[in-house]
């Protein structure tokens, strides 16, 4: 059984990563180059829905702190879907990092924000 | 036809190729002479007894003796590609060796099978002969006949001479009598091998469709059979699917009907049900979607099949029959069938629907799935059958003692009237502490979060506490992956005590605790410190050692 899951989907403004099941050390890097690799230039950015995420930890955590970074390099932006009382709300909060960045409660709601933003350069 | 000696032709004949000459068969009075000549060893009714191989290697030696020559072959016709296929050689070895094949119509052995008439070819050199052993081996002359059995062409027998030899009447007889007499018995011991061969197509087929090895899931034990009816394969299968957080799934299934195309439905519906169960579908849904599937199939195939979950960390037990036989719960004092809805066979009508049903299955208790060849016996009913089950599973201890307690009661010494297959699940005993030691590599920090959290649900922590030691402990481990530097292949250890109350949880390894570097990699540390109500790190030169405390709220 293979630990994780991430879909993709191409929504208008942003492309939307749905992650499930458990991100550790053994394959935080591969879902985040998974992700980065999927987004497409001409996206304002990438929506992470951890709201299906049965655990995520440090490894975790590092690795989406990298994928802003990369994100941010080529123009873009990310927006974590972490619901409140899921596992990985209480992962950031132990961590005392419960804002890594832009944090959305659900998907439609980091949509909005995408959507509501003035496209690059105009 | 240069240099071939005239032959009595009776009637004429289109000319079947260059340098062949058809010979038209012997009269009756030529047979009798042969009849002398050649001896009853042609006839011998002991050839038909013999197995395929061993049958066309008797007669080449015979034929060969009879008429003195330096080859025999012959070839059987293989009916889907329509071509001869070496089968048995003297002299010619090569041939089957090399596996000579012959279009149907072409060349020598070719044209004596499509036009089914004898031929003889008095100078290979100048003869249209196909097949380039025949002349690498220096054959000069050649006769050859069909062989026929109830009119059907089966194949081709033929001899051969090194020096130039003019063929005659008698030799015809002789070779005609043999192939005439080996017939049937060719065609009797070929249909017996075709089914042997089937037999054997269809047990590897059997085997590989099944699991190689069950999946080891922290939290059960498991141990299954699959044991094949005496004359045939059948469709009997069995799965265990480790599934998300922390639950494992164990099928049992039956297609209706034997052999080659059971076995092959099998593994469809096997690789069915499995996509199906990965998707996270319970088991009423998960053979609904099956029972879909065969639908979709439009083969009128059937099979029934029962599918539980179990979930390692809160012990309960769902589960879902099609058409299937009722499992069985075996616990310390006795073994009982479950109640089952009524649920038709996969495939059987539209729409099928599967109940579910749910239970806990206590510590160390197990559940059993079997196939009805297990219990089914002529004249017995099926319920007394179950019951007889039952009863030679009591007192199992392990999955292991149930599948062989099942095998030893039930399985009747003179074999299987049908295959069988049996499947058995136990909810593995949590031990008082948690101690394990593992590989320092990443992946095996999920079986430790799994192991962690049926230990603690079992101490009584509730899910915030679960979660949250959980991902100190295993931030711990990462940490001993992370800093294990022996060439050897290293190894860690995990303990996990409850005292009054307090969880102590410790991670040991051999390696030394790496200062934490990088924006992640501290938070690792603080994450621990945040998780727990103490934390003492103690470095010595041996390695590394993390305690961590924490009292649960124990409502």
């Amino acid at each position: 059984m293979s630990l994780a899951d991430v879909q993709i989907t191409l929504a208008s403004s942003a492309l939307i990563a749905h992650l499930t099941g458990e991100v550790d050390m053994s394959n935080a890097e591969e879902v985040g180059a998974t992700v980065i690799g999927a987004t497409p230039n001409e996206a304002q950015g990438v929506i992470l829905d951890l709201s299906g995420v049965d655990y995520l930890d440090s490894a975790g955590i590092y690795v989406i702190y990298g994928m802003r970074a990369s994100l941010r390099a080529r123009g873009q932006s990310l927006i974590l879907v972490v619901p409140p009382g899921s596992p990985v709300h209480g992962a950031l909060r132990l961590a005392g990092a419960e804002r890594p960045g832009e944090v959305a409660e659900a998907v439609d709601d980091a949509l909005r924000v995408f959507d509501e933003r003035p496209l690059p350069g105009s | 036809m240069a240099g071939v000696p005239a032959q009595r032709h009776d009637r004429p004949r289109p000319s079947p190729g260059a340098g062949h000459v058809v010979l038209v068969p012997a009269e009756p009075s030529a047979e009798r002479a042969v009849e002398r000549r050649s001896s009853y060893r042609l006839t011998d009714p002991r050839l038909s007894e013999l197995p395929l191989e061993d049958l066309l290697n008797e007669l080449l030696v015979r034929v060969q003796e009879a008429l003195a020559v330096d080859t025999v072959a012959i070839l059987l016709l293989d009916v889907e590609s329509q071509q001869l296929v070496a089968r048995a050689a003297k002299g010619i070895e090569e041939e089957v060796e090399r596996g000579v094949r012959i279009p149907l119509g072409l060349g020598f052995a070719g044209r004596i099978a499509a036009e089914r008439v004898p031929i003889f070819i008095a100078d290979v050199d100048h003869a249209d002969v196909l097949n380039p052993i025949l002349r690498e081996k220096g054959i000069a002359s050649l006769l050859g006949v069909p062989v026929i059995v109830e009119g059907e062409l089966i194949g081709v027998l033929h001899v051969g001479s090194l020096r130039p030899r003019t063929f005659g009447q008698d030799d015809l007889a002789v070779l005609q009598i043999a192939a005439a007499r080996a017939a049937p018995a060719i065609e009797r011991a070929s249909l017996f091998a075709r089914l042997e061969h089937e037999h054997g197509v269809s047990m590897v087929l059997q085997r590989s469709l099944l699991p190689k090895r069950l999946a080891d899931v922290v939290g059960v034990t498991v141990a299954a059979r699959y044991l094949p009816a005496r004359e045939e394969v059948g469709g009997d299968w069995y799965d265990v699917i480790e599934l998300p957080r922390g639950r494992v799934g164990v099928v049992i299934g039956d297609v209706v009907g034997h052999g080659i195309a059971a076995a092959a439905l099998m593994g469809r519906l096997r690789t069915a049900l499995h996509s199906y169960a990965i998707e996270g579908h319970g088991p009423g849904r998960t053979l609904e979607l099956v029972d879909r599937f065969v639908h979709s199939l439009n083969e009128s195939a059937m099979a029934t099949a029962a599918y539980a979950v179990f979930d390692t960390y809160t012990s309960v037990l769902q589960y879902a029959t099609a058409g299937h036989l009722p499992p069985i719960v075996i616990s310390d004092s006795d073994a009982r069938e479950l109640e089952v809805t009524p649920a038709p066979p996969l495939g059987a009508f539209p729409y099928g629907r599967c109940p579910e049903h749910e239970l806990s299955l206590g510590r160390s208790e197990m559940l059993l799935l079997y196939t009805d060849g297990l219990v089914e016996r002529r004249g017995v009913e099926l319920s007394a059958g179950i019951d007889a089950l039952a009863a030679a599973v009591c007192g199992a201890r392990t999955p292991e003692d149930a599948c062989a307690f099942a095998v030893r009661e039930l399985v009747p010494a003179e074999g299987l009237l049908d295959d069988v297959a049996i499947v058995s699940l136990q909810n593995a005993p949590v031990p008082a502490e948690l101690h394990m030691t593992l590989p320092a590599e990443p992946k095996t920090l999920a079986q430790v979060r799994r192991a962690l959290r049926r230990w603690l649900n079992d101490r009584g922590a509730d899910e915030g506490e679960v979660a949250e030691m959980t991902i100190a402990l295993s931030e711990a481990c990462a940490n001993a992956i992370e800093h294990a530097y022996s060439p050897s292949p290293a190894r860690f250890e995990v303990h996990g005590r409850a005292r009054d109350g307090e969880i102590t949880l410790t991670v040991r390894d051999g390696g030394r605790w790496r200062a934490p570097r990088g924006q992640g990699r501290g938070r690792g540390l603080s994450i621990i410190v945040a998780a727990m109500d103490d934390v003492q790190i103690d470095r010595t030169a041996e390695g590394t050692e993390v305690v961590m405390r924490r009292r649960l709220a124990l409502k």
